[in-house]
């Protein structure tokens, strides 16, 4: 950079980001051909361990039989509405969470007395696993989706407390000096500096939050309910259907995967400074 | 000329260690003036920053007062806008949003503010890149940008801490003649905090140089070079005297700092 006027044409021609997409995806080919090459070497010795008979198809059944179960289950609709059904209970749990933790958070990482008064608390609560919550949580709620909800929630809340406390901590107090010395109000710098400068570390908390609420929302099912991934499992246990016992845990890491997928989506949408940072 | 922004009999020390304080400044007395472009000069360590942030209200005199049209500044005050070196403009805005956020502050319609920061991104250079953000940008041009947002704000003194510190030799020269050209069309009263003899000589009406441990003022010195100062300027007799005078003060400071 050595003039002005170099400075402006540099920038009248920003970067060509689609070529350096297409530079960047060539170089991940090798790699793409070795994650398909891993997860085929994987069916290929399962299927042969379970075709040869050298494992009972008691202890593993084989995956073409899983295959056959689940396009069974699929073929009835039954999957589906297992599928559905946690879903709907994860989304509510999460999103009640997310609604009480985020405020509170922030709240927390930007005023002490909050967060002091509150940290003993945490402490106690963060080393419960959830599925404690389980025999209270029934005397309170029933066996109902309420409790579910609920299962998923107290899973789920501390840490997005957590990851919003931590984040509102960090935001970068020269921005808030900067937005006070340009007039900005205790309620404008919460709203203008705060809220976004924590919202990447908010995200991140929320991804983490999302795969704990399902292994909540799935031992709930386990322990009680009619319906969702978790008791389609449960109950083909019980039927000594161990195909669809696995057709359960595909589905379950196949869920889980596309609302991940979904939530990176979402985060690049909500934070569309973050993509120049990373591509740099 | 009247007096805009006074420092009356100010120090300030800081407490590095228990029962151990570091004098930052003693007894500091200056006056700033309506339209002037002030530059405090000085060898690290003598309070030249610590100065311009009291100007600010980010942080208080320990003895004396910051008189701003000659009512005492209390805290983090907007009239008196703040310029930093590392920029500090939001990420998340795109440049328009972070030169809009000043006006925004004070309430004016969404058009208003619209056209006040477009006046500003133009004024600094930067048409055309009022919907990049931040990072898409070089240094020079955040340092624009920064300067564009304090100028939307509209305060009325401007306060510089080493804007252009770290630019490289040729960007900072181009964007202290633009400032200058600014500021004269603008009348914006500046205080700008540098260690760069040449910078001072470019841009300010006048020069108060500092000295460390304690800090304080040993001269202020008024700098009437032709304007614009450009490379003729920087090559005449008199330009040569005034730097060496400067030098001849704050020489003493850099070595003894040195050692």
């Amino acid at each position: 950079m050595t003039s002005a006027r170099n400075m402006a044409s540099n920038l009248v021609a920003p970067p060509d980001r689609t070529k350096q997409k297409r530079r960047s995806s060539l170089r991940d080919r090798p790699i793409i051909l070795l994650n398909i090459l891993g997860v085929f070497a994987f069916c290929i010795s399962w299927a042969l361990v379970t075709e040869r008979g050298w494992v009972s198809p008691l202890f593993l059944p084989s995956p073409f039989k899983v295959a056959s179960e689940a396009a069974a289950v699929a073929a009835t609709h039954e999957l589906w509405w297992a599928i559905a059904a946690s879903s709907v209970r994860v989304f509510l749990g999460f999103a009640l969470a997310a609604a009480i933790a985020i405020p509170l958070g922030v709240l927390m990482g930007s005023w002490w007395p909050a967060k002091a008064l509150l940290d003993p608390l945490i402490s106690l609560l963060r080393p419960l696993p959830s599925i404690t919550w389980i025999p209270l949580t029934m005397l309170w709620l029933g066996i109902g989706e309420a409790q579910k909800v609920a299962i998923v929630f107290m899973g789920s809340w501390i840490y997005v407390l957590l990851y919003t406390v931590e984040s509102t901590k960090r935001v970068d107090p020269i921005l808030i000096k900067a937005a006070r010395n340009l007039g900005a109000s205790e309620f404008a710098v919460m709203r203008e500096v705060v809220l976004p400068g924590a919202l990447p570390g908010i995200l991140s908390g929320l991804k983490v939050s999302l795969a704990i609420a399902w292994s909540c929302v799935l031992s709930a099912e386990m322990v009680a309910a009619q319906n969702g991934l978790g008791a389609l499992i449960w109950s083909a246990k019980d039927w000594g259907n161990l195909a669809l016992v696995l057709v359960g845990m595909v589905s379950i890491s196949a869920t889980v995967l596309v609302a991940d997928l979904l939530a990176n989506r979402l985060e690049r949408a909500l934070l569309p400074w973050e993509r120049h940072k990373r591509q740099s | 000329m009247s007096v805009i922004l006074s420092a009356q009999h100010v120090s300030k020390s800081f407490s590095v260690r228990q029962n151990e304080d570091v004098l930052a400044l003693r007894d500091v007395n200056l006056d700033v003036y309506e339209h002037e472009f002030l530059c405090l000069l000085g060898a690290s360590g003598c309070g030249k920053s610590t100065l311009l942030n009291m100007f600010a209200g980010f942080t208080p005199p320990s003895q004396g007062d910051i008189l701003l049209r000659s009512s005492p500044i209390t805290g983090i005050d907007p009239r008196c806008g703040m310029v930093f070196q590392s920029y500090a403009l939001f990420p998340w805005r795109t440049v328009r949003k972070n030169v809009e956020f000043g006006p925004r502050m004070k309430g004016l319609p969404a058009d208003e503010c619209r056209s006040t920061a477009g006046r500003f991104i133009e004024m600094v250079g930067l048409h055309g890149f009022a919907d990049h953000y931040p990072a898409e940008l070089s240094g020079g041009m955040q340092q624009r940008v920064t300067l564009a947002r304090s100028l939307a704000a509209d305060p009325e003194v401007l306060l510089m801490d080493e804007p252009f510190g770290a630019l490289d030799a040729m960007t900072r020269h181009v964007l202290q003649e633009e400032l200058s050209r600014i500021q004269r069309e603008s009348l914006k009263t500046i205080v700008l905090v540098t260690h760069n003899i040449d910078e001072a000589l470019i841009m300010a009406d006048r020069i108060v140089v500092m000295s460390p441990h304690p800090g304080q003022i040993k001269a202020v010195i008024t700098n009437d070079l032709d304007r614009p100062r450009n490379i003729d300027v920087q090559l005449s007799p008199a330009w040569g005297e005034l730097k060496k005078e400067i030098w001849s003060l704050v020489a003493g400071d850099v070595s003894l700092h040195a050692s």
